[in-house]
């Protein structure tokens, strides 16, 4: 895309900026997102949650870690209080990704309702094509791209999680067993996409070593132990190590 | 699921348990702007711990499943995710390519066990 001159982009009202990030969330990142939420929605139905809410869910909370740690925690019998700190420790890292997109997205003049909006849609697919598509549209109209292109994303979302849910049901064989696995494996993959340092591989070994070792944890406190535990030892691990060579 | 009784408690849960503890974050990134050292000690081991969680929760759902992924075999549920992370890393760290590899392999060995 040819960023138009500023001038014409002025003239550009701001319905069509919102239009042009909706056609933006077509692509083929949106594509895997759709898929792996179809396989969130085989979840819901597994666990017997009910499609409602675990579609606002999608909407609400918007980040695929939290709400299968929120579902897989409901139906492991985890007391909410622990859920809602292991709900809050994953979302973490939307932090540094919301610091780093918000500059791209914040537009000329910059209003703190605006950005808290569209800082609510920041989440891996969303901060990726950002910062693709970002930079080709011009300053005045990229609060309302960002806002088009996270409802795209958002709503293609929502459609594959009720999909993914009336699937399941309806789905018999071996293509229901594929859509649930549908979630461990991307996340698999996301992970160890994003490992780069010692300590991103040695939270991952911890994290799924410890997990099948505090099953059944006193006070439902599993992935407690395993996240919080299994992180702190692989950041202490990792700086032995660094100290050691 | 004991916890959930009805579509309102479960809105209810998504709301507080769900969306509160995790938006936190979006809003107080968009306050503290630039102003943070993402390579400060407490975030780098704020990243060790939702490395770990995430990892935690995968193997959870792979090793001790709740619901249809039970019929299979533990040897399956692993191996198919192997297969996913060998064809990531093989096709041009591809996600699709890892994603199909994996359900490649478990469609095949679910078909082939007569399972599901």
């Amino acid at each position: 895309m040819n960023p138009p001159s500023e001038s014409d982009a002025a003239a550009t009202p701001t319905g069509l900026w919102l239009l042009r990030g909706l056609r933006g969330s077509l692509s083929v990142p949106a594509a895997v997102l759709f898929a792996t939420f179809v396989g969130f929605g085989g979840l819901l139905h597994d666990v017997g949650f009910p499609v409602g809410a675990g579609v606002l869910s999608t909407f609400l909370v918007w980040a695929l870690p939290a709400q299968v740690i929120l579902i897989g925690g409901l139906a492991s019998g985890t007391p909410l209080p622990a859920l809602a700190v292991a709900v809050c420790l994953s979302g973490v890292r939307l932090l540094p990704m919301v610091v780093a997109v918000m500059p791209l997205m914040r537009g000329r003049r910059p209003r703190l309702l605006t950005e808290i909006v569209c800082a609510h849609f920041v989440a891996v697919t969303l901060w990726v094509e950002a910062f693709r598509l970002l930079p080709g549209v011009p300053s005045v109209g990229r609060p309302p791209y960002a806002l088009g292109l996270g409802l795209g994303l958002v709503g293609q979302s929502m459609a594959g999680t009720a999909i993914g849910y009336y699937l399941t049901g309806g789905l018999p064989g071996p293509l229901a067993v594929a859509l649930l696995l549908l979630t461990p494996i991307s996340f698999t993959i996301l992970l160890v996409r994003n490992a780069r340092q010692t300590v991103d591989w040695l939270a991952i070994a911890f994290g799924a070593g410890l997990a099948p070792l505090v099953v059944g944890s006193a006070g439902g406190l599993d992935l407690f132990w395993s996240g919080v535990g299994g992180g702190t030892l692989a950041f202490f691990a990792a700086r032995l190590m660094e100290r050691r060579a | 699921m004991s916890a959930v009784q009805g579509e309102l408690a479960a809105v209810l849960i998504v709301i507080l348990v769900g969306f509160l503890p995790n938006e936190v974050w979006r809003v107080l990134g968009v306050l503290l702007g630039r102003g943070l050292d993402e390579n400060s000690l407490w975030m780098q081991w704020v990243r060790a711990v939702a490395s770990a969680l995430l990892a935690a929760v995968v193997a959870r759902l792979v090793l001790t499943p709740s619901g249809a992924l039970v019929a299979l075999p533990l040897w399956l549920r692993v191996a198919a995710i192997g297969a996913g992370v060998a064809g990531f890393a093989m096709v041009r760290r591809s996600v699709l390519a890892g994603v199909l590899a994996a359900e490649a392999v478990l469609i095949l060995g679910a078909w082939w066990l007569g399972i599901a």
